[in-house]
C-alpha cells in the first residue's frame, strides 16, 4: 500500500498545511485575549459552568464547561486550561485544551498540538496538528457535512432561545449556572 | 491509497494517532475517518490486561469510536500496533473491528520482522504528500523485544481478516494487507 517506511527522530513533520488563514485568525485572537479585548469574552480558569451557554460574540474558555455551547456566528477558542464536556456549535472552533463531545462548525475546526479531543468533528475544514490527541470521527464527505450541519442548525432553531424573551440579542451568556471553585481548607 | 475510488464514499478506521498528512490524503476522497488512537488513550494496556472471556471483546469495543448506523469500515489502518498486542488481544480487537466492517474491507498492518527489537512505543506514521511513503516521526531510541509474529500467528490474530498480500520493506518491517 505504501512504498517505503522511514524512521526519523526529528520530532515530527511540519504542520504547515494546517496553518491556514483561519489559524492566523485564532493566532490573532490569542494575542487579544490577554488584554481583555472587547472582541473576545473569556471564561477564566477558575470558573465552572453547568448548562447551556449561548451567545453572539467570540469566546475563549479557560475554565470548565459542561452542557452545550452554541456560538452560531462566532469563534470559540478552548484555551490550554479549558475543559469542555459538551456538544459545541460555532462558526469556528479552535482547541488547545480538552473537549469531550461533538464539535460542529460551519467553517472550521482546528485541533492544536497537545490538545485532547474525544468526540466527532463535523466541519467543512478540519486540521489536527501533529502531537494533538484525538479520538472520534471526522466527516470528510462534503455532502455528509452539509447534511449534518443543516440538521444541527434546524434542531438548534427548534430550541427555545433566551434571546426571544427580551427581544434583544443575547450579549454574552444565557441559561448558565456559575459555580465558584471550592475553597480549600 | 491511490486505489481509493474518489467518487465513492469510504469509511476509514485508523487505530493509530490522528495525523495532518493522513487527513490531507484522505481528504482527497469522500470519506469518514474514525480515529481510535489506541496508544494514547490506553487501549493497548487495557486490551493486553483484560481477562480472557467476555471482558476482552468488551474492552475492544470500548476502544473504538461509537458505532454509527450505515457506516461500516472499508479500510482499517493498524500500523505497527499488532506488535504491541498479545495475540489474544489482537484477535479480540480485530473480531470487533470485523463486526463493524463491510465484506471485502481491507486491513493494513506493519510487523517488525527482521529486527529482534522495536521502539518501546508504537510509531506515529505519516504518509508523504504522494501517499507512497511512510515516515515514523516519533521513533525513539528506547527499545523492547519485538514479538516477530509469523504470518501464521498473524493469520490467527487478525482473523476473521485473511492474509491477502505481504512484502518486506527496506527498513526490515513486513507490510501486510488483510481482507475480510
Amino acid at each position: 500500500m505504501f512504498e517505503r517506511v522511514k524512521n526519523t527522530d526529528d520530532g515530527g513533520e511540519s504542520s504547515d498545511t494546517s496553518r491556514s488563514e483561519s489559524d492566523k485568525t485564532f493566532g490573532a485572537l490569542r494575542s487579544k485575549v490577554g488584554s481583555r479585548s472587547n472582541d473576545v469574552a473569556v471564561i477564566g480558569s477558575s470558573i465552572q459552568i453547568n448548562g447551556d451557554l449561548r451567545g453572539d460574540e467570540d469566546l475563549r474558555i479557560e475554565g470548565n464547561v459542561t452542557g452545550t455551547v452554541e456560538l452560531k456566528n462566532s469563534v470559540l477558542t478552548i484555551g490550554k486550561e479549558g475543559k469542555v464536556t459538551a456538544g459545541v456549535y460555532a462558526k469556528s472552533i479552535a482547541v488547545d485544551g480538552e473537549t469531550k463531545g461533538d464539535l460542529y462548525a460551519t467553517e472550521r475546526v482546528s485541533v492544536h498540538v497537545n490538545a485532547r479531543v474525544q468526540g466527532n468533528i463535523i466541519a467543512p475544514k478540519v486540521s489536527i496538528e501533529e502531537g494533538a490527541h484525538f479520538k472520534g470521527s471526522i466527516e470528510m464527505d462534503p455532502a455528509a457535512v452539509e447534511k449534518a450541519l443543516a440538521k444541527t442548525t434546524t434542531s438548534m432553531a427548534d430550541k427555545p432561545d433566551a434571546r426571544t424573551k427580551s427581544g434583544n440579542p443575547a450579549k454574552k451568556v444565557a441559561d448558565t449556572k456559575v459555580i465558584p471553585p471550592a475553597k480549600s481548607a | 491509497m491511490a486505489r481509493l475510488d474518489e467518487t465513492e464514499r469510504h469509511v476509514v478506521l485508523d487505530l493509530g494517532a490522528a495525523s495532518t498528512s493522513m487527513l490531507a490524503l484522505l481528504g482527497q476522497c469522500r470519506c469518514r475517518v474514525e480515529i481510535a488512537d489506541l496508544a494514547h488513550f490506553g487501549g493497548i494496556d487495557r486490551l493486553n490486561t483484560a481477562e480472557p472471556g467476555p471482558a476482552l471483546p468488551a474492552a475492544a469495543n470500548a476502544m473504538l469510536p461509537n458505532r454509527l448506523p450505515d457506516d461500516a469500515f472499508d479500510l482499517v489502518f493498524c500500523w505497527d500496533l499488532p506488535n504491541y498486542l498479545t495475540l489474544n488481544a489482537l484477535s479480540a480487537l480485530m473480531s470487533t473491528v470485523a463486526d463493524r466492517s463491510r465484506p471485502g474491507a481491507v486491513a493494513h498492518a506493519l510487523i517488525h520482522y527482521s529486527e529482534r527489537d522495536m521502539c518501546e512505543h508504537p510509531g506515529r506514521f505519516v504518509p508523504t504528500a504522494d501517499g507512497d511513503e511512510l515516515v515514523d516521526c516519533h521513533a525513539t531510541h528506547a527499545t523492547i523485544a519485538a514479538p516477530r509474529y509469523s504470518p501464521e500467528d498473524l493469520d490467527k490474530g487478525m482473523s476473521p481478516f485473511v492474509l491477502d498480500r505481504a512484502r518486506l520493506l527496506s527498513n526490515g518491517m513486513q507490510e501486510f494487507l488483510f481482507r475480510l
